[in-house]
Protein backbone atom coordinates (compact mmCIF):
# COMPACT_ATOMS: atom_id res chain seq x y z
CA UNK A 1 0.00 0.00 0.00
CA UNK A 2 2.90 2.32 1.08
CA UNK A 3 4.21 1.69 -2.42
CA UNK A 4 1.26 2.45 -4.45
CA UNK A 5 1.05 5.57 -2.03
CA UNK A 6 4.40 7.17 -3.30
CA UNK A 7 4.24 5.74 -7.10
CA UNK A 8 0.61 7.72 -7.57
CA UNK A 9 2.28 10.74 -5.52
CA UNK A 10 5.28 10.82 -7.57
CA UNK A 11 2.79 10.89 -10.74
CA UNK A 12 0.59 13.66 -9.50
CA UNK A 13 3.22 15.47 -8.42
CA UNK A 14 5.31 15.28 -11.82
CA UNK A 15 1.77 16.10 -13.20
CA UNK A 16 1.50 18.86 -11.44
CA UNK A 17 4.78 20.34 -11.82
CA UNK A 18 4.08 21.29 -15.64
CA UNK A 19 4.08 24.62 -14.67
CA UNK A 20 3.03 27.03 -17.29
CA UNK A 21 6.28 29.31 -18.54
CA UNK A 22 4.65 32.53 -19.91
CA UNK A 23 6.33 34.70 -22.59
CA UNK A 24 8.99 32.25 -25.07
CA UNK A 25 9.93 35.40 -27.21
CA UNK A 26 11.20 38.88 -27.01
CA UNK A 27 8.40 40.73 -28.53
CA UNK A 28 5.66 38.59 -26.70
CA UNK A 29 7.42 41.00 -23.89
CA UNK A 30 7.07 43.93 -25.89
CA UNK A 31 4.70 46.44 -24.27
CA UNK A 32 3.22 50.01 -25.59
CA UNK A 33 1.66 52.55 -22.98
CA UNK A 34 -0.45 55.98 -24.00
CA UNK A 35 -1.84 58.65 -21.86
CA UNK A 36 -2.94 62.06 -23.03
CA UNK A 37 -5.02 65.38 -21.67
CA UNK A 38 -8.25 64.68 -22.54
CA UNK A 39 -9.07 68.45 -22.13
CA UNK A 40 -6.66 69.44 -25.15
CA UNK A 41 -8.28 69.79 -28.49
CA UNK A 42 -5.85 67.93 -31.09
CA UNK A 43 -8.97 68.52 -34.14
CA UNK A 44 -7.78 72.15 -33.81
CA UNK A 45 -3.65 71.98 -33.95
CA UNK A 46 -2.19 70.95 -37.03
CA UNK A 47 1.61 71.43 -37.01
CA UNK A 48 4.07 69.92 -34.94
CA UNK A 49 8.23 69.99 -34.47
CA UNK A 50 10.36 66.79 -34.37
CA UNK A 51 14.29 67.14 -33.09
CA UNK A 52 16.56 65.50 -35.57
CA UNK A 53 17.99 63.51 -32.68
CA UNK A 54 16.96 61.23 -29.95
CA UNK A 55 18.52 62.09 -26.52
CA UNK A 56 19.36 58.79 -24.81
CA UNK A 57 18.42 59.82 -20.88
CA UNK A 58 21.61 57.99 -18.69
CA UNK A 59 20.71 59.24 -15.52
CA UNK A 60 24.53 60.38 -15.00
CA UNK A 61 24.79 63.68 -16.73
CA UNK A 62 26.94 65.67 -15.09
CA UNK A 63 26.77 69.40 -15.14
CA UNK A 64 28.14 70.96 -18.44
CA UNK A 65 28.27 67.42 -19.98
CA UNK A 66 26.33 66.82 -23.15
CA UNK A 67 23.84 64.50 -23.30
CA UNK A 68 24.13 60.84 -25.42
CA UNK A 69 21.76 60.49 -28.40
CA UNK A 70 20.59 56.82 -30.34
CA UNK A 71 23.48 56.21 -32.63
CA UNK A 72 22.52 55.92 -36.76
CA UNK A 73 21.26 54.65 -38.68
CA UNK A 74 18.63 53.98 -35.77
CA UNK A 75 17.72 57.51 -34.91
CA UNK A 76 17.03 57.98 -38.28
CA UNK A 77 14.85 55.00 -39.12
CA UNK A 78 12.80 56.00 -35.67
CA UNK A 79 12.48 59.63 -36.55
CA UNK A 80 11.07 58.74 -39.88
CA UNK A 81 8.56 56.24 -38.83
CA UNK A 82 7.34 58.88 -35.92
CA UNK A 83 7.15 61.19 -38.86
CA UNK A 84 5.46 59.27 -40.98
CA UNK A 85 2.90 58.09 -38.43
CA UNK A 86 2.39 61.83 -37.97
CA UNK A 87 1.49 62.97 -41.37
CA UNK A 88 -0.58 59.62 -41.91
CA UNK A 89 -2.76 61.26 -38.43
CA UNK A 90 -3.00 65.31 -40.60
CA UNK A 91 0.00 66.65 -38.93
CA UNK A 92 2.97 68.82 -40.95
CA UNK A 93 6.17 68.88 -39.25
CA UNK A 94 7.31 72.18 -39.38
CA UNK A 95 11.07 74.14 -37.84
CA UNK A 96 10.74 74.20 -34.35
CA UNK A 97 11.26 78.39 -34.96
CA UNK A 98 8.02 78.30 -37.16
CA UNK A 99 6.11 78.27 -34.22
CA UNK A 100 4.82 74.85 -34.08
CA UNK A 101 1.35 74.01 -32.35
CA UNK A 102 3.23 70.87 -30.73
CA UNK A 103 6.61 69.74 -30.11
CA UNK A 104 7.10 65.81 -30.11
CA UNK A 105 10.09 65.26 -28.11
CA UNK A 106 11.31 61.72 -28.30
CA UNK A 107 13.53 59.98 -25.69
CA UNK A 108 14.82 56.59 -24.57
CA UNK A 109 16.62 54.63 -21.99
CA UNK A 110 17.79 51.52 -20.56
CA UNK A 111 17.45 49.71 -16.97
CA UNK A 112 19.44 46.34 -16.19
CA UNK A 113 17.79 44.44 -13.39
CA UNK A 114 20.73 41.80 -11.97
CA UNK A 115 19.11 39.02 -9.89
CA UNK A 116 21.98 37.97 -7.50
CA UNK A 117 21.25 34.53 -5.64
CA UNK A 118 23.18 32.77 -2.99
CA UNK A 119 21.94 30.53 0.00
CA UNK A 120 23.68 28.34 2.85
CA UNK A 121 22.90 24.74 4.45
CA UNK A 122 23.33 23.69 7.49
CA UNK A 123 24.05 20.14 8.55
CA UNK A 124 24.51 19.12 12.36
CA UNK A 125 26.73 16.84 13.76
CA UNK A 126 26.71 16.53 17.63
CA UNK A 127 24.79 20.28 17.92
CA UNK A 128 27.97 21.81 15.60
CA UNK A 129 26.67 24.02 12.49
CA UNK A 130 29.02 23.12 9.65
CA UNK A 131 28.01 25.60 7.23
CA UNK A 132 27.85 25.02 3.58
CA UNK A 133 27.32 27.23 0.98
CA UNK A 134 25.85 27.06 -2.65
CA UNK A 135 27.50 28.56 -5.70
CA UNK A 136 25.93 31.98 -5.96
CA UNK A 137 24.06 32.48 -9.20
CA UNK A 138 23.67 36.36 -11.18
CA UNK A 139 21.68 36.78 -14.40
CA UNK A 140 20.67 40.44 -15.70
CA UNK A 141 17.52 41.16 -17.67
CA UNK A 142 17.58 44.92 -19.36
CA UNK A 143 14.93 46.63 -20.87
CA UNK A 144 14.71 49.69 -23.00
CA UNK A 145 12.24 52.12 -23.33
CA UNK A 146 11.54 54.56 -26.03
CA UNK A 147 9.12 57.51 -24.76
CA UNK A 148 7.44 60.35 -27.05
CA UNK A 149 6.16 63.67 -25.71
CA UNK A 150 3.75 65.98 -27.40
CA UNK A 151 4.25 68.91 -25.65
CA UNK A 152 1.99 71.93 -25.81
CA UNK A 153 3.33 75.67 -25.13
CA UNK A 154 2.41 79.07 -25.99
CA UNK A 155 0.90 82.30 -24.58
CA UNK A 156 -2.37 80.33 -23.46
CA UNK A 157 0.29 77.97 -20.99
CA UNK A 158 2.24 79.18 -17.92
CA UNK A 159 4.51 76.28 -18.12
CA UNK A 160 5.06 73.50 -21.47
CA UNK A 161 2.63 71.17 -20.76
CA UNK A 162 2.82 67.16 -21.97
CA UNK A 163 -0.89 66.64 -23.54
CA UNK A 164 0.22 62.81 -24.69
CA UNK A 165 2.73 60.54 -24.09
CA UNK A 166 3.49 57.27 -25.76
CA UNK A 167 5.83 55.04 -24.54
CA UNK A 168 7.37 51.77 -25.55
CA UNK A 169 8.78 49.43 -23.46
CA UNK A 170 10.77 45.55 -24.38
CA UNK A 171 13.55 43.40 -22.91
CA UNK A 172 16.52 44.21 -25.07
CA UNK A 173 17.76 40.83 -27.25
CA UNK A 174 21.22 42.13 -27.87
CA UNK A 175 20.94 43.36 -31.47
CA UNK A 176 18.46 46.09 -32.54
CA UNK A 177 15.63 44.83 -33.83
CA UNK A 178 14.04 47.24 -36.62
CA UNK A 179 10.07 45.33 -36.77
CA UNK A 180 10.00 45.75 -32.96
CA UNK A 181 10.43 49.08 -32.94
CA UNK A 182 8.26 50.05 -35.77
CA UNK A 183 5.68 47.74 -34.29
CA UNK A 184 5.93 49.56 -31.34
CA UNK A 185 6.07 52.74 -32.65
CA UNK A 186 2.89 52.29 -34.84
CA UNK A 187 1.01 50.40 -32.09
CA UNK A 188 1.66 53.68 -29.97
CA UNK A 189 -0.51 56.06 -32.56
CA UNK A 190 -2.68 53.05 -33.65
CA UNK A 191 -4.47 53.08 -29.89
CA UNK A 192 -4.27 56.95 -30.40
CA UNK A 193 -7.14 58.26 -32.60
CA UNK A 194 -7.63 61.09 -31.20
CA UNK A 195 -4.33 62.20 -32.63
CA UNK A 196 -6.08 62.52 -35.70
CA UNK A 197 -6.17 65.81 -37.02
CA UNK A 198 -8.29 64.89 -40.35
CA UNK B 1 5.68 30.35 -1.28
CA UNK B 2 3.24 27.82 -3.33
CA UNK B 3 6.04 24.77 -2.97
CA UNK B 4 6.72 25.09 0.45
CA UNK B 5 3.08 24.94 0.77
CA UNK B 6 2.68 21.78 -1.62
CA UNK B 7 6.22 19.92 0.80
CA UNK B 8 3.79 20.18 3.91
CA UNK B 9 0.81 19.20 2.44
CA UNK B 10 2.71 16.09 0.48
CA UNK B 11 4.64 15.69 4.11
CA UNK B 12 1.63 15.60 6.39
CA UNK B 13 -0.73 13.40 3.95
CA UNK B 14 2.10 10.57 3.84
CA UNK B 15 2.43 10.45 7.53
CA UNK B 16 -0.87 10.44 8.05
CA UNK B 17 -1.76 7.52 5.64
CA UNK B 18 1.14 5.59 7.78
CA UNK B 19 -1.78 5.33 10.70
CA UNK B 20 -3.17 2.46 9.00
CA UNK B 21 -3.98 -0.54 11.90
CA UNK B 22 -5.21 2.49 14.71
CA UNK B 23 -8.28 4.04 12.83
CA UNK B 24 -10.62 2.46 9.72
CA UNK B 25 -10.85 4.67 6.52
CA UNK B 26 -8.27 5.72 3.83
CA UNK B 27 -5.93 8.06 2.00
CA UNK B 28 -7.21 9.20 -1.29
CA UNK B 29 -4.91 10.87 -4.13
CA UNK B 30 -6.43 12.14 -7.57
CA UNK B 31 -5.98 13.94 -10.71
CA UNK B 32 -8.24 17.25 -10.66
CA UNK B 33 -9.65 18.49 -14.00
CA UNK B 34 -11.01 22.24 -12.87
CA UNK B 35 -13.36 24.77 -14.61
CA UNK B 36 -13.59 28.57 -13.47
CA UNK B 37 -16.78 30.12 -12.66
CA UNK B 38 -17.41 33.14 -12.12
CA UNK B 39 -14.49 35.66 -11.43
CA UNK B 40 -12.20 32.98 -12.19
CA UNK B 41 -13.95 31.99 -15.08
CA UNK B 42 -13.86 35.53 -16.62
CA UNK B 43 -10.56 36.24 -15.57
CA UNK B 44 -8.99 32.40 -16.82
CA UNK B 45 -11.86 30.99 -19.39
CA UNK B 46 -9.30 27.87 -20.23
CA UNK B 47 -10.21 24.74 -18.30
CA UNK B 48 -7.40 23.55 -15.93
CA UNK B 49 -5.30 20.20 -16.66
CA UNK B 50 -2.99 20.85 -14.52
CA UNK B 51 -4.71 20.15 -10.50
CA UNK B 52 -4.04 17.24 -7.66
CA UNK B 53 -6.26 16.62 -4.70
CA UNK B 54 -5.21 14.35 -1.65
CA UNK B 55 -7.79 12.80 1.31
CA UNK B 56 -7.09 11.35 4.36
CA UNK B 57 -10.81 10.05 5.99
CA UNK B 58 -11.23 8.45 9.25
CA UNK B 59 -14.47 5.98 8.78
CA UNK B 60 -16.43 6.83 12.22
CA UNK B 61 -18.92 4.28 11.33
CA UNK B 62 -19.20 2.44 8.24
CA UNK B 63 -21.31 5.22 6.54
CA UNK B 64 -19.53 7.98 7.89
CA UNK B 65 -16.32 9.59 7.27
CA UNK B 66 -14.67 12.67 8.54
CA UNK B 67 -10.59 13.89 7.66
CA UNK B 68 -8.85 16.46 5.62
CA UNK B 69 -8.54 17.87 2.19
CA UNK B 70 -5.89 19.13 0.18
CA UNK B 71 -5.07 20.40 -3.16
CA UNK B 72 -3.64 22.41 -6.02
CA UNK B 73 -4.93 23.54 -9.40
CA UNK B 74 -3.14 25.79 -11.60
CA UNK B 75 -4.93 27.88 -14.11
CA UNK B 76 -3.36 29.22 -17.10
CA UNK B 77 -3.90 31.31 -19.65
CA UNK B 78 -1.67 33.48 -22.80
CA UNK B 79 -4.31 36.28 -24.22
CA UNK B 80 -3.21 37.06 -27.50
CA UNK B 81 -1.70 40.76 -28.09
CA UNK B 82 -4.42 43.15 -27.19
CA UNK B 83 -5.48 46.92 -26.12
CA UNK B 84 -6.87 47.32 -22.06
CA UNK B 85 -8.03 51.21 -21.48
CA UNK B 86 -8.69 52.50 -18.45
CA UNK B 87 -10.06 56.07 -18.89
CA UNK B 88 -7.27 58.31 -20.74
CA UNK B 89 -4.78 55.24 -20.31
CA UNK B 90 -4.65 52.48 -22.76
CA UNK B 91 -1.61 49.41 -22.49
CA UNK B 92 -0.94 46.80 -24.92
CA UNK B 93 0.64 43.90 -25.08
CA UNK B 94 0.17 40.37 -24.61
CA UNK B 95 -0.98 39.24 -21.52
CA UNK B 96 0.15 36.08 -19.37
CA UNK B 97 -2.78 35.04 -16.55
CA UNK B 98 -1.81 32.45 -14.06
CA UNK B 99 -4.16 31.65 -10.97
CA UNK B 100 -3.04 28.51 -8.77
CA UNK B 101 -5.53 27.46 -6.42
CA UNK B 102 -5.07 25.82 -3.12
CA UNK B 103 -7.58 24.39 -0.75
CA UNK B 104 -7.49 22.65 2.98
CA UNK B 105 -10.43 21.63 4.31
CA UNK B 106 -11.72 19.42 6.86
CA UNK B 107 -14.40 17.57 5.34
CA UNK B 108 -17.17 14.87 6.05
CA UNK B 109 -18.72 12.45 3.24
CA UNK B 110 -21.93 10.05 4.09
CA UNK B 111 -21.37 6.85 2.04
CA UNK B 112 -25.16 5.98 0.87
CA UNK B 113 -24.80 2.16 0.27
CA UNK B 114 -21.99 1.11 2.44
CA UNK B 115 -22.55 -2.32 1.73
CA UNK B 116 -22.77 -2.07 -1.71
CA UNK B 117 -19.90 -2.53 -4.80
CA UNK B 118 -20.38 0.65 -5.67
CA UNK B 119 -20.35 3.39 -3.18
CA UNK B 120 -22.00 6.51 -3.99
CA UNK B 121 -21.47 9.65 -1.35
CA UNK B 122 -22.14 13.04 -0.37
CA UNK B 123 -19.63 15.49 1.26
CA UNK B 124 -18.69 18.97 2.67
CA UNK B 125 -15.74 20.38 3.12
CA UNK B 126 -14.94 23.93 5.18
CA UNK B 127 -11.74 25.48 5.73
CA UNK B 128 -9.85 27.69 3.72
CA UNK B 129 -8.26 28.21 -0.07
CA UNK B 130 -5.09 29.78 -0.93
CA UNK B 131 -5.40 31.94 -4.13
CA UNK B 132 -2.28 33.08 -6.20
CA UNK B 133 -3.08 35.24 -9.31
CA UNK B 134 -0.74 36.50 -11.90
CA UNK B 135 -1.04 39.18 -14.53
CA UNK B 136 2.12 38.87 -16.39
CA UNK B 137 2.69 41.80 -18.94
CA UNK B 138 5.81 42.59 -20.70
CA UNK B 139 8.72 42.56 -17.83
CA UNK B 140 6.21 43.49 -15.18
CA UNK B 141 2.98 41.62 -13.34
CA UNK B 142 0.09 42.26 -10.67
CA UNK B 143 0.23 39.53 -8.40
CA UNK B 144 -2.74 39.23 -5.77
CA UNK B 145 -2.54 36.60 -3.22
CA UNK B 146 -5.08 36.38 -0.38
CA UNK B 147 -6.72 33.49 1.39
CA UNK B 148 -10.59 32.78 1.47
CA UNK B 149 -12.89 31.15 3.75
CA UNK B 150 -13.76 27.81 1.33
CA UNK B 151 -16.39 25.29 1.29
CA UNK B 152 -16.76 22.12 -1.07
CA UNK B 153 -19.73 20.48 -1.90
CA UNK B 154 -18.92 16.84 -3.64
CA UNK B 155 -20.89 14.25 -5.14
CA UNK B 156 -18.89 11.08 -5.54
CA UNK B 157 -18.72 7.47 -5.73
CA UNK B 158 -15.85 4.84 -4.96
CA UNK B 159 -15.52 1.16 -6.52
CA UNK B 160 -13.38 -1.77 -4.79
CA UNK B 161 -10.90 -2.67 -7.36
CA UNK B 162 -8.35 -4.62 -5.58
CA UNK B 163 -7.68 -5.74 -1.91
CA UNK B 164 -8.13 -2.16 -0.31
CA UNK B 165 -7.99 -0.58 -3.11
CA UNK B 166 -10.57 1.76 -4.07
CA UNK B 167 -11.41 3.02 -7.51
CA UNK B 168 -12.53 7.29 -6.66
CA UNK B 169 -14.38 9.51 -8.84
CA UNK B 170 -16.04 13.05 -7.81
CA UNK B 171 -17.30 16.13 -8.55
CA UNK B 172 -16.67 18.72 -6.39
CA UNK B 173 -17.27 22.91 -6.78
CA UNK B 174 -15.17 24.79 -4.64
CA UNK B 175 -16.13 28.51 -3.12
CA UNK B 176 -13.80 30.54 -1.88
CA UNK B 177 -15.56 33.31 -0.33
CA UNK B 178 -14.17 37.41 -0.99
CA UNK B 179 -11.04 38.32 0.66
CA UNK B 180 -7.99 41.01 -0.03
CA UNK B 181 -8.52 41.89 -3.56
CA UNK B 182 -10.21 39.30 -5.33
CA UNK B 183 -14.02 38.40 -5.39
CA UNK B 184 -15.69 35.40 -4.72
CA UNK B 185 -12.85 32.49 -6.59
CA UNK B 186 -15.29 29.19 -7.80
CA UNK B 187 -14.33 26.50 -9.59
CA UNK B 188 -15.72 22.96 -10.58
CA UNK B 189 -13.85 20.31 -10.69
CA UNK B 190 -13.77 16.42 -12.04
CA UNK B 191 -11.55 14.08 -9.46
CA UNK B 192 -10.31 10.72 -10.71
CA UNK B 193 -8.37 8.59 -8.69
CA UNK B 194 -7.82 5.73 -5.74
CA UNK B 195 -8.56 5.45 -2.26
CA UNK B 196 -6.24 3.29 -0.50
CA UNK B 197 -7.56 1.72 3.02
CA UNK B 198 -6.23 0.91 6.12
Amino acid sequence: MRRNVFLLLSAVVMLVSCYPDGAETYQDMDIVYTNYDEKFDFVSKGTYSLPDKIVKITGNLAAGELPEYVTEPYNTQILNRIESNMTALGWTKVDAANDPDLALLPASWTNTTVYYWSDYWCWYYYYYCGWGWYYPTVSTVTTGTLVLSLVAAGEEYIDPSIVWVGAANGVLSGSYNTSRVNDAIDQAFEQSPYLNTK
Amino acid sequence: MKRIILAAIVFAFVGLANTYGQVGGHFAIQYDISFGTGNLGEYISQPSFRGASMQYRASLSDQFLLGIDAGWNVFYEEKPYDSYTSGTQTLSGKQYRIQNQVPLLVSADYILTADKAVQPYIGLGIGTMYSERVTEMGYYYIEENPWHFALKPELGLMYEVGYNTKFKFAAKYYTGFPAGELETQGYFTISTGFAFEF
